[in-house]
């Protein structure tokens, strides 16, 4: 058997942007450590990812787990001294990675086999079922739900305990409780994520809701698109019926509680509580009018309590270790943590969990790793088609319900997009309403005209044929949508829109006025040009172009025949010369 | 498995418990991200190499890990070496893990992402 080594070195560059130095410094490690590796008393690993980044070179010494930031060449040979042939710390290099994450929601995601119920007990499952069924009444569930301060994560962020007390409060032969797992903001994947890598503390905290409210029947409502979800959630469901967490008397406490999928057929408005009651009782999903709410009156016409994924795989949690323990973490108006789904221009787009409270600027450049191919970061977008941009000078901001809301966005479900130079704040605003007017069901006139109403005028301004008076349509417009639509989607689908506007307004007038994108992602609005200047006549934008817009030779050199542009942007990515710039409509003035 | 009640559900679980501690194994994170990056084949590369190579490692499978830019990702625990979050493991990947780390003890280069978490 091969003797193991005794200590191993990872090193990574975390400047790295471009030009990555890890190898580089690995092998002025290795050459100190020579003797040492053919000992097998070291080993030199060159790693992807430390967790780290913009300190420099990291090295990471095992099995001691001493983390060294900001090493200079001239320190290695002291640190080979004194922490890998000695056991020391080099006191002035030492540096302890900031874990910006905490997983609650996420406990056993990538850690469990989701198809194995006896890996979920391994874990604590079902200890918050056993806990509640053995010694607590409903009351009791509810209070420390209250003490827990959880507040729903599927965008509204309404206190738990409460929508559980009114259900319970109301007298019925009959409850619901049903799992809102339709997920359908463009860029989201936390529930599905959920869902797939730890349906048991889904299906534990319906049973726990249950118990709390005196429902006897649950529904998970899961979008048809999510296949592998829908298999482990029945495979997980099967399982708890086999082992008697699930039907008659569960644990032999008398409590009984069922639970079923129902699919839904994707539509975004199908997420809206009444729409999905609806879509559950075999009718078109179409929202109705509140109140009375759900909870009052819902599914099939009884008290029905209706709660994301998310905020129910909290509930075991919350249960077994306690509403007091839940309730440090967060801040004072949101507590708990929050799992976001962290895309667009961000080096490393994931499934991140951070505690509430932690600013956007931590979640993008010390879980993110900052921003890709070291642009500037323009804004993030929280809350999908129902929210709003947040600009780079706002992005201290804490994460918490209220603070998003005041900056004219909102948490919503966890969709996290960061943006950077190259997005225009009128095509995000387009690409977003665009989403909602294509889900609206059509049933509100707010909605149907208004936000087909408002995409027209986005679409004119980014063809360059906006007038001065559109953004003062687009406010009024907005504002009604607001204010008459019949749901969430109608009211919300302006946030995008006006967020834009507020903080952006710049760049709406540039469209409207100069009939110009700063971007360059309103074709209609660029030009392509070559800077002669500049150019060195390499022939790399002529070979590249897809559509033979540019003609000339390296002897004459090269132009772009206008006409014929398709404004890709191929040449303006393949010139290393930066000959290539991206004007407004107008012809630019230094050509020759 | 019979219906259990209560002091059943105790007991299993500290079996289970009990039994959980295991040292050696390769887990491979198998939701849609993971699959979508080519994860069943990463599975499949290691399940054909421990058959082959008659090795004493167990292969699980996992949710996701939440490093979806570095799909598909692989935890190996080996004892005697620390244990490592694997990004970016297709086959070629996969069998570099094998060769490298699970019989020459030795991690592989370019390929290791590290989490860090609070509990
Ligand atoms: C258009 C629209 C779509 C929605 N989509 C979802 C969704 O996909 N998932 C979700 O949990 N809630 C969604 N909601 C919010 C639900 O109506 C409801 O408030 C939520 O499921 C309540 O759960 P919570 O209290 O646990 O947050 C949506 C609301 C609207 C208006």
């Amino acid at each position: 058997m091969l003797k193991p080594f005794e200590k191993i070195v990872f090193i990574k560059d975390t400047n790295a942007v471009k030009a990555d130095l890890t190898r580089h410094y690995a092998g002025i490690f290795s050459k100190y450590v020579r003797p040492l590796i053919e000992d097998r008393k070291v080993f030199v690993v060159q790693a992807a990812d430390l967790g780290i980044y913009g300190e420099g070179l990291v090295i990471k010494i095992w099995p001691n787990n001493i983390y060294y930031a900001n090493v200079k060449e001239e320190d290695i040979a002291e640190i080979v001294e004194r922490s890998i042939v000695g056991d020391e710390v080099v006191d002035r290099l030492a540096f302890s990675p900031d874990a910006k994450q905490v997983r609650v929601v996420l406990r056993n995601c990538g850690v469990i086999d989701p198809e194995e119920i006896d890996e979920y007990l391994a874990r604590d499952g079902y200890a918050a079922v056993e806990k509640v069924l053995s010694s607590m009444s409903p009351e009791d569930v509810i209070e420390e739900l209250k003490k827990s301060g959880l507040r729903g994560r599927g965008g509204g962020g309404f206190p738990t305990w409460m929508k559980w007390n009114f259900a319970r409060n109301v007298q019925s032969d009959q409850k619901y409780i049903i799992c809102n797992a339709d997920e359908g903001d463009p860029g989201a994947y936390m529930d599905r994520s959920v869902l797939e890598g730890d349906p048991h503390s889904v299906i534990e905290g319906m049973i726990v809701g249950g118990y709390a409210i005196g429902a006897s029947k649950g529904y998970f409502y899961i979008r048809a698109e999510y296949p592998l979800a829908i298999e482990r959630v029945q495979r997980a469901i099967d399982q708890a019926y086999e082992y008697g967490l699930l039907g008659e008397d569960i644990l032999g406490s008398g409590f009984s509680f069922d639970l079923e999928i129902r699919l839904g057929a994707g539509a975004f408005v199908c997420g809206e509580e009444t729409a999905l009651i609806a879509s559950i009782e075999g009718k078109r999903g179409t929202p109705r009018p509140r109140p009375p709410y759900p909870s009052i009156k819902g599914l099939w016409g009884k008290p029905t309590v209706i709660n994301n994924v998310e905020t129910l795989a909290n509930v075991p949690v919350i249960l077994s270790r306690g509403g007091d323990w839940f309730s440090t973490i967060g801040t004072e108006t949101s507590k708990g943590t929050k799992v976001f789904a962290l895309t667009g221009k961000v080096r490393n787009s994931g499934l991140i969990e951070v505690p509430m409270g932690t600013t956007l600027r931590e979640i993008v450049m010390k879980v993110g790793g900052g921003v890709v191919g070291g642009k500037k970061i323009k804004a993030v977008q929280t809350g999908g088609p129902s929210g709003g941009v947040i600009p780079e000078n706002l992005l201290d901001t804490p994460v918490d319900y209220e603070n998003l809301r005041r900056l004219g966005s909102i948490m919503g479900s966890g969709g996290m997009i960061v943006m950077n130079e190259e997005d225009c704040m009128v095509d995000i605003a387009k690409f977003y309403l665009k989403f909602c007017v294509d889900e609206s069901c059509g049933k509100c006139a707010p909605c149907r005209i208004g936000g087909y109403q408002l995409l027209g005028l986005l679409e004119k301004i980014t063809m360059g044929e906006g007038e001065e008076e559109d953004l003062e349509k687009i406010s009024l417009i907005c504002q009604a949508m607001q204010k008459a639509s019949l749901c969430g989607l109608g009211q919300t689908a302006p946030n995008p829109v006006i967020s834009t506007m507020r903080y952006f307004r710049e760049e709406y007038e540039e469209h409207v006025k100069e009939k110009m994108c700063r971007s360059g992602k309103c074709k209609r609005l660029i030009r392509y040009e070559i800077i002669q200047e500049k150019c060195v006549r390499c022939g790399m934008c002529y070979i590249n172009c897809p559509v033979e817009a540019i003609t000339g030779s390296k002897a004459k050199g090269f132009v772009i025949q206008q006409d014929k542009c398709v404004k890709c942007g191929k040449c303006y990515e393949v010139c290393k010369f930066g000959a290539i710039l991206i004007g407004s409509k107008e012809p630019v003035e230094h050509r020759i | 498995m019979a219906r259990m009640k209560l002091e059943d559900l105790r007991r299993k679980r500290e079996e289970l418990k009990a039994r959980s501690k295991e040292t050696n194994y390769i887990k491979v994170g198998m939701s849609t991200c993971g699959l979508a990056a080519g994860a069943q084949e990463t599975y499949d590369i290691f399940k054909e190499e421990i058959e082959r190579l008659g090795l004493d490692i167990k292969l699980k499978k996992c949710g996701c890990l939440g490093m979806c830019f570095a799909e598909p990702l692989v935890e190996v625990a080996l004892e005697g070496l620390p244990t490592v979050i694997y990004g970016k493991v297709d086959v070629a990947t996969a069998h570099r893990i094998v060769d490298e780390h699970i019989c020459s003890k030795r991690i592989v280069n370019d390929h290791v992402y590290e989490l860090h978490i609070k509990e």
